[in-house]
């Protein structure tokens, strides 16, 4: 017994040896290979950014003018998601009310959607006449493409697709952590006299902050980052992701790689500070601040106020969020397919309808089914690669001295701005470092294992800080179970559940990425970029039909998860 | 049998294990005694393999077991919570060391029923640990314990999660089952009723050392502290001088003035020390029966506690004096306000000398 034991002790090390090289190699190496790449080939950046012969620093401007613009839209985005995600969130924490369940699957929707899909879906609903245009009577969209918002100076559709595809971060990060809250606070508060506002202000705020920040970062990541939509709904203007697939499909590498290390050492310089600002305080934040008793007196007399007459707001206001960012656009989106299935309702053209594109001289439906079996293929083999190095790493990060630290470089990949990913890949494995693989199928597949790691590693933590696993396998290994049996019949059954919800979830989040494969593509197209190709054809109608498709299967994913999750 | 010699184990800058030396014998029922943090459970995963000691050395039968694995230590360990493991079923819980260790498949079902039978679970062998009550879960706890068997049970406070009434009745329950089977028992608690009643020896640890070793006799009886004696029983403490030893004891001179005569002549004159007296010793009348050791004063509180009613007496030097009267022993009852005289017997005193970090330091919580 004993000398078996010995002749296998470096087992373990090598299970923790080849996980760790494995994330090295697979997860953070593009990303520190796109930064290195940028000062390796300084002069080439120099001569394409700073001093061009023909356009001088042109590009230089370009890259502050994209950067600008997108920071402007990602801080709007987010202030935007944290005032409704706050409420929602609460809402959803703390109320019970018949179609809770609907409401927290509508909400996140967009997580598991795929970007493009939705995003014509937005732009559908806003500025055709397929949308609501049509609805209130009008013979054209509600409001042009080009639509600004006031104050904050972006597109319209663009801010509100970048709202919906964020606000599920704000909401479900801060639903969690109002969740794990103990109401017994809020209790004493109200016995003590506070109004339900008060309340939430002073105490429930406080305690949540750390969420909050969280959440934030989260969807400001996300904002910044976004590419498939956006693609689909700038129109004019041009964020610093899209920038860089637009650069990349140039093979202007030198400029794309600069702004890609710029958006990544940017997003680092905000994100990780707070990341371990928050980490390091075990998440405890305190925040003091005295206000003059007499405007102190006014502000709770307010709130007693409005919390008389508030629930009603409270209630409606985030459900009127996620109905017009939401359901709307799916709603829209249904619409117009069967409009146009037979023929173009407006010209009665049967080459405008969704059975000509598809059957007809394009042959679209042909294009659907290869893009299928790529996002499949590309989802399943990236998913499975990923759970592979995802089991051991979160029992390294667990179990291990270090593993805190392994946990903060997983965020590396997770705020890495999509097209930045994507070209960090293509320079890694491509013609310009290694020369392994050429863009295509396989590219995307390793593409996809950066950020499918640490979606899996998470939803694994999740389901192990949640068991009280150590006890288990304490208690098993002095039944006489080996180190080995123990993780065979006690732990790994015992997480099942998160390495499932992790598979789909990273699966449905292959499905549906588009900003880093389309970087890395070649010729191998997915489904989501598909839709992309799509609408720059002018093919709307077989872009319709393709996003409502993309956009059901991801709703099947969906279900499958809640049926995963309730166990 | 389990020797521990100069067992020391620390986290960080906290010592949790300082030099246990303690043997247990085969067959022995053995409470660890503590208050929270004194180092109890460390104590206990230290034997079962668990954690690893910085210092020192742990023998089972003769033979030294610190680089053992758990696994293979023989010593079952129950958590409070009991770690039924919840993907699995009761008849999978029990039978779960049989399968691991690969036992022939008859003599497993055999086994398993039978251990089910005397816990009386064999019904509920399809249960899952969720359906089962507290009780039902610990017996199932016992009962994987058993299966596996080990010789040596670690029991991590496995009556704690427990409510009160069950918590008592399944105490005698838990020493027969450990008799009938000839185990081992080294059994976790904070709660001194439940180890003296419960167990062949304590051990009562405080911040990592071992305060006493005892049966619950002499561990009641003959306190070798004043912490044992606050933490097993409690008792009055009073602080004086030693002012004169002769052949009938000692005379201690309180603060102001009082004295107190004790049996106990070890103390020299001059000695600062601490008299300290158990509840159920100091009487309370209306006259002065016994002049030794009497002292009037006026009735402060008259709490109902149970069977007995609990005293506390402030005396003329301004010292609270708390007797506790069984009902059944009672002469009559003393409202609070009303003058009475308290009195305790030389013989029933115990006297230690006044500790180094004061008295109320050397009595609080860890």
């Amino acid at each position: 017994m004993v000398q078996r034991s010995r002749n296998f002790a470096f087992l373990p090390k090598l299970v923790v040896l080849v996980a760790i090289a494995a994330f090295f190699f697979f997860v953070l190496l593009p990303t520190f290979y796109l930064i290195s790449y940028v000062f390796l080939r300084w002069g080439e950046v120099q001569l394409e950014v700073f001093a061009n012969p023909i356009i001088g620093d042109e590009n230089w401007g370009q890259i502050l003018k994209v950067l600008f613009f997108s920071f402007r839209l990602s801080l709007s985005t987010v202030a935007f998601d944290l005032v409704f995600g706050v409420l929602l969130a609460y809402v959803l924490a703390r109320k019970r009310f018949p179609g809770k369940s609907l409401l927290e699957d509508l909400v996140t929707l967009p997580l598991v959607i795929p970007t493009s899909g939705f995003g014509f879906a937005t732009l559908i609903t806003w500025t055709t006449v397929g949308g609501i245009g049509g609805l209130l009577g009008l013979n054209s969209g509600l409001m042009p493409l080009n639509a600004i918002v006031p104050i904050i100076n972006v597109p319209f559709v663009l801010f509100i697709v970048h709202i919906s595809l964020t606000l599920p971060y704000v909401v479900r990060t801060l639903e969690t952590k109002f969740q794990s809250i103990d109401t017994t606070f809020e209790i004493a508060s109200r016995t003590l006299g506070a109004s339900t506002v008060t309340t939430f202000r002073n105490i429930l705020l406080p305690l949540a902050v750390p969420g909050v920040f969280s959440g934030a970062v989260l969807a400001f990541a996300r904002s910044l980052g976004e590419t498939g939509a956006t693609m689909i709904v700038s129109g004019v203007s041009s964020t610093a992701s899209i920038a860089i697939v637009r650069w990349a499909s140039e093979f202007k590498l030198a400029t794309a790689s600069f702004m890609g290390s710029l958006l990544v050492v940017i997003a680092w310089v905000i994100i990780l500070p707070v990341e371990l600002y928050f980490n390091r305080r075990g998440g405890s934040f305190k925040i003091s601040y005295q206000l003059p008793p007499s405007l102190s007196n006014k502000i709770i007399k307010m709130e007693k106020f409005a919390s008389k007459s508030l629930p009603r707001i409270k209630d409606f206001l985030p459900l009127f969020i996620i109905a017009t960012t939401i359901i709307v656009p799916i709603v829209m989106v249904l619409n117009s397919v069967m409009l146009y299935w037979s023929a173009d309702p407006y010209t009665g053209k049967a080459q405008g309808g969704v059975v000509y594109q598809l059957f007809g001289p394009s042959n679209y439906f042909n294009s659907i089914l290869q893009a299928t079996s790529t996002s499949i293929i590309v989802a399943l083999v990236a998913t499975y690669v990923a759970t592979c190095i995802a089991i051991p790493l979160a029992f390294i990060i667990e179990r291990r001295r270090y593993g805190g630290f392994i946990r903060t470089l997983l965020k590396v990949p997770l705020i890495i701005p999509s097209s930045s990913l994507g070209l960090s890949v293509l320079l890694l494995w491509g013609p310009s470092c290694f020369d392994l693989i050429n863009s295509g199928i396989w590219l995307i597949i390793l593409t996809h294992i950066v950020f499918s790691v640490p979606v899996i590693v998470e939803s694994i933590i999740a389901a192990y800080e949640g068991s009280n696993i150590q006890m288990y396998e304490d208690s098993a290994r002095t039944l006489g179970a080996t180190a080995y049996n123990a993780i065979e019949t006690i732990s790994l059954p015992l997480i099942k559940g998160g390495i499932l919800t992790g598979f789909v979830l990273s699966f449905t989040r292959s499905l549906g990425e588009t900003g880093a494969t389309f970087i890395v593509m070649g010729r191998d197209m997915t489904v989501p970029a598909l839709v992309v190709n799509m609408v720059e054809a002018l093919a709307i109608p077989a872009a319709l039909f393709t996003s409502t498709y993309l956009i059901f299967l991801s709703m099947a994913l969906l279900a499958v998860i809640r049926i995963l999750t309730r166990r | 049998m389990i020797k521990l010699v100069n067992v020391t184990k620390k986290f960080g800058a906290i010592t949790a294990l300082d030099h246990i030396n303690l043997s247990i014998d085969d067959g022995e029922y053995l409470c660890i005694l503590g208050q929270t943090g004194a180092g109890k459970t460390t104590l206990l995963r230290t034997i079962a393999g668990l954690l690893k000691p910085d210092e020192g050395e742990i023998y089972v039968d003769g033979e030294l077991v610190n680089d053992l694995p758990p696994e293979q230590r023989n010593a079952v360990y129950m958590f409070q919570q009991f770690a039924l493991f919840p993907h699995m079923d009761v008849w999978q819980n029990v039978s779960f060391s049989p399968v691991i260790k690969d036992w022939d498949e008859d003599r497993i079902k055999n086994l398993t029923f039978e251990i089910l039978e005397m816990v009386k679970l064999a019904e509920r062998r399809d249960a899952f640990p969720n359906e089962l009550s507290g009780g039902m879960q610990q017996r199932v706890a016992l009962a994987r314990g058993i299966a596996s068997g080990a010789r040596i049970l670690l029991l991590d406070e496995p009556l704690g999660a427990l409510d009160a009434r069950l918590r008592v009745e399944l105490r005698t329950q838990l020493r027969k089952l450990v008799k009938d089977q000839r185990l081992t028992a080294v059994h976790v608690t904070h709660d001194q009723e439940e180890a003296l009643m419960i167990a062949d020896r304590v051990v009562v640890l405080r911040r990592g050392k071992i305060e006493q070793i005892g049966t619950p006799n002499e561990v009641y009886l003959r306190p070798q502290s004043i912490f044992v004696l606050s933490f097993v029983g409690g008792a009055n403490f009073l602080e004086g001088n030693v002012v004169r030893v002769s052949d009938s004891g000692s005379l201690i001179e309180m603060q102001s003035g009082l004295h107190i005569l004790v049996s106990d002549r070890s103390r020299s004159i001059g000695e600062r020390v601490v008299v300290a007296v158990r509840l159920e010793e100091v009487s309370v009348g209306i006259e002065v029966v016994n002049s030794t050791n009497s002292f009037s004063g006026v009735v402060e509180t008259a709490m109902f506690i149970g069977g007995s009613m609990e005293y506390g007496v402030r005396l003329e030097n301004d010292v609270l004096l708390f007797s506790r009267i069984l009902l059944s022993d009672a002469v009559r009852a003393y409202k609070p306000g009303e003058r009475v005289v308290v009195s305790f017997n030389p013989e029933n005193c115990y006297v230690f000398a006044y500790p180094v970090i004061g008295l109320l330091k050397e009595i609080e919580a860890i």
